[in-house]
């Protein structure tokens, strides 16, 4: 039987294989400021991927995470400049030193929560440019560079596509679609549902045989170690990495959002988050850079004059949108989504199945109004 | 009930897998330095084959060949970024100064001349916010989607330090790099050119000739920012003090992101040091200034940094800027000394006329407008109108003197000895009454210096 | 000793700042069980409005009257306009709101005023006075009158008042307030209309104190605020201040005599929340609250 649920899996599967057709046709593209951008919207994703697993699902709220990220990026950077490894086995050094450092916040995180935690998760995000500096970058400068060279594919890449961005965009999305495809079996196996319980009723869990304090450590490191790959494909997507308190800060408010827009909870919606948080930031970035046609329309002359050169318009007009669509869309753009299916789908039943009769004249139970 | 017990187990072996990790990795990172071997646009001996002096650049390992890409049609497209926004906006002004000369020249010189031909210039701004990783895209963007022809003036040392490797392997000029950074003095990369800025190793040189002269036995008390700027005012000095007797007593760092300096002011005046030194930039100047007047910390003598120079940061510090020293390398639009020069009515002139929005009197506007003629020069001593002729112009310029707000009788030169552009300037001092920069002592000549004084790391980190 | 004493005395006065715009922050927690991420910027927004009062040459008192009116109705519009609608919703989501009202609102600060560094005004001459071995600053004695008599009024209205009582109500119970009679759309109002007052207020008395106003001015205030009130515990107005002048002094004398930790001094105030965090995870004055299963 068609239900709604099944038939709404296909559409979702035909939607993402279109965009996976596309995403891959970009990796011939000689276009290498696409190539950076889209590369950027993947990792963002896979972070806000990692992020969702700790605040959506498990409801433990970090504002740190672009440290993990910053962890991730160091160490990929350090291992291929300063020791001479090449790029792929700094992926799993970094993803495994990221996850240690999350499970070592999470400890903490047994104690203290909801509010404070998330303190606790900035104070990290502020400390950890500091910690950079002082122990892990002699030159003081709060950046690893990693030349280019350094960062070309392996030997056995097909000589077809380019070997320096082209490489560094099929990796980030081949690692994109395993992280999602990760997700989404993580949700469905019993430490998924363990981690929804514990967000849920932590109390009743445990009477469940759930072990709170396992589930969450396992969200922290888990969850770290999304957003550590995220970092180390920065600097193969960038060929830098960067501490400062500015940056680690917007990295970790970035991730939230692109998991509460994206939808909290939901295996696609850090997909949809991280495109929409990055895709934003550079259309509003470059037209405010060159005012002269927004959206294919040309733009009038004054507001022409008064936009140019002002990209302090792009938080401007971000912070504004942020708050539209939590109006709009409070499930984030795939709750809408699914709640726009459900409905398109109820309404389509009904058209096939008569409104049922009120049986009396009492008081109606739909409605909500009784106190 | 294992419930209890099993966190305490899997608690300790992290810790120790934790311990084992994180060891593994700071012995690994103990001994690193950073590997600094060659790359496109590949290193050149120092003779350059002519053994004048002259710097060739070696153009073979080139992701694009610099002898290809040439002028096209009648307008030189160049790319910078710079941050609009943000913390280090106040560095926009430099584009104002910019944007003014190259107008003025397109406008009233009929263009930038070339081989004997002449092309307009047109200037590609992108904003970073002082964000490396933004430079990194931007530039990406401005040689692969708006094909400059090169970078120009990007500004911030780290900013340049991440498009260093890119920009040298695909042999794109870097001209003029707005830092005084030593680190454009590494010979492996060749097509990054730093501005006339005097280098910061060389502001420390300067100072501490001037304390040998006047206050032999000083001590030094030093505040610098938390990072490769910061340190390349301690390192240097450090370096430069020994064998003498004069003594650095205390040191403390600051945050750059956070611009507050209350407490390290006033551990540094606890020690009642001779002389500041602050190793600062942009908001942290007047506020250090301002800290130490606070404290009652009576000094001899006070130092800060070339950057710190503009009316702007002076008139917040207020009188705690009195009798500051620094140095500069140009001309103070608000010093009446200057008022009459050719070369500053012009200045005044054109930007009121090109570019009203920008004051004039501000030393960063000076700086870019500076940069801009700099510019003019590089082009016009090009020996082809491609990228590497014009880049061997630049590596080659000699005896530029009276370059728009270049301060009278000093000489700019770069070429195969010596790398670094901006090595003669004058010592200055803020006059609290009069409200400008006046020059003080003989001006100051160091060329070849630098590449001495700078400790190797510094350069070639 | 005297080292000793001045740097306390600096640590005293960084507290105070932090302290008072994490009275703010507290504030709004306490009234509408919101972390308002915006605060220092609506704060920050207000300090600009105050500088172009003073540019246009209205006299200092006149203009931080003037700015204190216009946040406290302020703050009230933004409750009802761009809180009340999504108040209902998740937490996350009001996060995620008062996330874009930070962006925004530095970002139109900048648009609105321009992005130089601006100079301000002080409210008070700077002084310094002896007291044997301690020196005290001006900037620090009026921050912290100013912080006690906020706190005396706030804690009068709480427990002294209707409008207090209202207040409490709703925070405690907001259906049954409204059962009471109790107007809860107003009290929700009035609770950010007080907290962006205090917040103006703050920027106002510490930012001329800084070399300049600019974008930046509330962004690490802002985190060492949040960082204050989690120490003092979310939902106390004491634990504010007690939690800013821990974290005050705790830095400054870090800085002082931690050499060996020279670049990275943060360590230090945040371990010291952290550790009082797991002792006491409510923060040093906070209220537990009780789960059932």
């Amino acid at each position: 039987m068609r239900t709604r649920a099944s038939v709404g899996r296909w559409v979702t599967a035909v939607l993402l294989g279109f965009a996976f057709v596309y995403a891959c046709s970009l990796a011939t593209s000689d276009d290498i400021p696409r190539l950076q951008l889209v590369a950027q919207a993947l990792y963002f994703a896979v972070a806000a991927a990692g992020l969702n697993l700790l605040t959506g699902y498990n409801g433990q709220v970090s504002i740190g995470h672009g440290a993990f990220f910053g962890i991730g990026a160091f160490t990929s950077a350090i291992l291929i400049k300063d020791h001479g490894w090449e790029y792929l086995p700094t992926l799993p050094v970094a993803a495994v030193l990221a996850a240690v450092v999350g499970v070592l916040v999470g400890f903490p995180a047994l104690r203290v929560k909801g509010l404070y935690l998330a303190l606790v998760t900035l104070g990290l995000a502020t400390i950890f440019p500091d910690v950079i500096k002082r122990f892990f970058d002699e030159s003081g400068q709060g950046q690893v560079t990693v030349r280019s060279r350094l960062l070309r594919a392996p030997e056995w890449w097909p000589a077809g596509i380019g070997d320096r961005y082209q490489w560094a965009y099929v990796l980030t999305l081949v690692l994109t679609v395993v992280a999602f495809v990760i997700t989404a079996i993580v949700v469905r196996l019993r430490f998924g549902r363990a981690l929804v319980a514990v967000r849920d009723h932590e109390a009743a869990a445990t009477t469940l045989g759930i072990d709170p304090a396992r589930v969450k450590l396992g969200a922290f490191g888990l969850s770290a170690a999304y957003a550590g790959i995220a970092g180390s494909l920065s600097v193969l997507v960038l060929g830098n990495a960067e501490a400062n308190k500015a940056t680690t800060f917007n990295l970790s408010i970035l991730f939230l959002i692109a998991v509460v827009v994206g939808g909290t909870a939901t295996v696609l919606g850090p997909l949809v988050g991280g495109w929409f948080v990055v895709m934003l930031q550079d259309q509003v970035n470059t037209f405010a850079e060159r005012p002269d046609r927004l959206l294919g329309l040309p733009v009038p002359g004054p507001v022409e004059d008064f936009v140019r050169g002002k990209t302090v318009l792009t938080p401007a007009i971000f912070g504004i949108v942020l708050v539209v669509s939590m109006y709009l869309l409070p499930d984030g753009i795939v709750g809408a989504s699914r709640r726009g299916w459900n409905r398109a789908w109820a309404a389509a039943q009904r058209r096939r199945i008569p409104a049922p009769v009120p049986a009396s004249d009492g008081p109606d139970p739909q409605r909500k109004d009784r106190t | 009930m294992t419930q209890q017990r099993s966190p305490r187990r899997s608690a300790r072996a992290l810790v120790l897998v934790l311990a084992l990790v994180l060891a593994l990795v700071a012995a690994a990172c103990g001994g690193g330095s950073s590997d600094s071997d060659g790359g496109g646009g590949s290193p050149t001996t120092a003779s350059g084959g002519s053994g004048d002096g002259y710097q060739d650049i070696n153009p073979d390992d080139c992701d694009i060949d610099p002898e290809s890409v040439t002028i096209e049609g009648d307008t030189i497209k160049l790319g910078t970024s710079i941050p609009q926004s943000g913390l280090y906006s106040a560095f926009k002004e430099i584009l104002l100064g910019e944007q003014a000369y190259i107008e003025y020249v397109n406008a009233e010189k009929g263009g930038f001349d070339v081989g004997g031909k002449k092309y307009k210039v047109e200037l590609i701004a992108k904003d970073d916010a002082y964000e490396a990783s933004r430079t990194v895209t931007n530039v990406q963007s401005l040689i692969t989607s708006d094909d400059v022809f090169g970078l120009f003036d990007v500004v911030g040392t780290k900013n340049n330090l991440a498009i260093r490797d890119n920009v040298n392997d695909a042999c794109v000029p870097g001209l003029f790099a707005a830092t005084g950074s030593p680190a454009w003095g590494n010979k492996n990369y060749p097509w990054i050119i730093g501005t006339f800025l005097v280098p910061y190793p060389l502001e420390m040189k300067a100072l501490v000739d001037y304390l040998e002269t006047n206050q032999p036995a000083a001590t030094i008390a030093v505040l610098r920012a938390n990072d490769d700027f910061g340190k390349a005012y301690s390192e240097s000095l450090a370096e430069l003090v020994e064998g003498t007797d004069l003594k650095i007593v205390k040191e403390e760092v600051y945050d750059p992101e956070v611009a507050d300096t209350k407490a390290q002011v006033t551990s540094l005046a606890a020690t009642k040091a001779d002389v500041f030194v602050v190793g600062a930039t942009l908001l942290a100047c007047p506020d250090a200034l301002k800290n130490a007047q606070a404290s009652g910390w009576t000094r001899k003598v006070t130092y800060m940094s070339g950057t710190c120079t503009s009316k702007t940061l002076m008139a917040i510090a207020g009188d705690a800027g009195a009798d500051v020293y620094s140095v500069a390398p140009l001309m103070d639009p608000n010093n009446p000394e200057y008022a009459e020069q050719p070369n500053m009515k012009l200045y005044k002139q054109k930007v009121a006329q090109y570019e009203p929005e920008a004051d004039a009197t501000n030393g960063i506007v000076a700086y870019g407008w500076s940069v801009g003629a700099l510019l003019e020069q590089t082009l016009a001593e090009a020996k082809s109108g491609d990228r590497l002729g014009v880049m061997e112009a630049a590596r080659n310029l000699t005896d530029v003197k009276g370059l728009a707000l270049q301060l009278p009788g000093i000489s700019w030169s770069v070429g195969a000895d010596d790398w670094f552009l901006g090595e003669q300037f004058s010592m200055v001092q803020y006059s609290l009454a009069d409200q400008y920069f006046s020059t003080v002592g003989p001006l100051v000549k160091l060329d070849g210096e630098t590449a001495e004084l700078t400790p190797p790391a510094l350069i070639d980190g | 000793m005297d080292l000793f004493l001045s740097q306390l005395m600096n640590g005293v006065g960084r507290g105070v700042i932090y302290a008072s715009l994490a009275l703010a922050l507290v504030l709004i927690f306490r009234t509408t069980g919101i972390l308002n991420f915006a605060q220092g910027e609506m704060a920050l927004f207000s300090t600009y409005v105050f500088w172009q009062f003073t540019d246009w040459g209205w006299p200092v008192w006149l203009a931080i009257l003037a700015t204190l009116v216009l946040s406290f109705l302020g703050g009230a519009a933004i409750e009802r306009v761009v809180i009340r609608p999504v108040e209902q919703s998740s937490p996350l989501v009001v996060v995620i709101v008062t996330i874009g009202l930070f962006l925004a609102f530095n970002a139109l600060a900048q648009l609105v005023f321009g992005t130089e560094a601006k100079a301000l005004p002080r409210a008070y001459p700077f002084e310094q006075w002896t007291l044997g071995p301690l020196t005290l600053e001006s900037d620090t004695v009026a921050l912290v009158v100013v912080l006690a008599v906020e706190c005396v009024v706030l804690w009068l209205l709480f427990q002294r008042t209707r409008l207090g009582l209202g207040l409490r109500a709703v925070a405690a119970d907001p259906d049954a307030s409204r059962l009471a009679g109790v107007p809860v759309g107003r009290m929700l109002m009035f609770g950010w209309a007080i907290a962006a007052a205090i917040g103006a207020l703050s920027g106002m008395l510490v930012v001329p104190t800084t070399p300049g106003l600019n974008a930046g001015s509330m962004q690490t205030i802002l985190v060492f605020a949040f960082a204050a009130a989690a120490l003092g515990g979310f939902d106390s107005l004491l634990g504010a201040v007690v939690g800013g002048l821990i974290l005050g002094v705790a830095n400054t004398m870090t800085i002082q005599y931690l050499n060996v930790l020279d670049g990275i001094e943060l360590v230090v105030p945040f371990g010291l929340i952290l550790g009082v965090l797991l002792v006491r995870p409510q923060g040093l004055f906070g209220s537990t609250r009780v789960e059932r299963v």
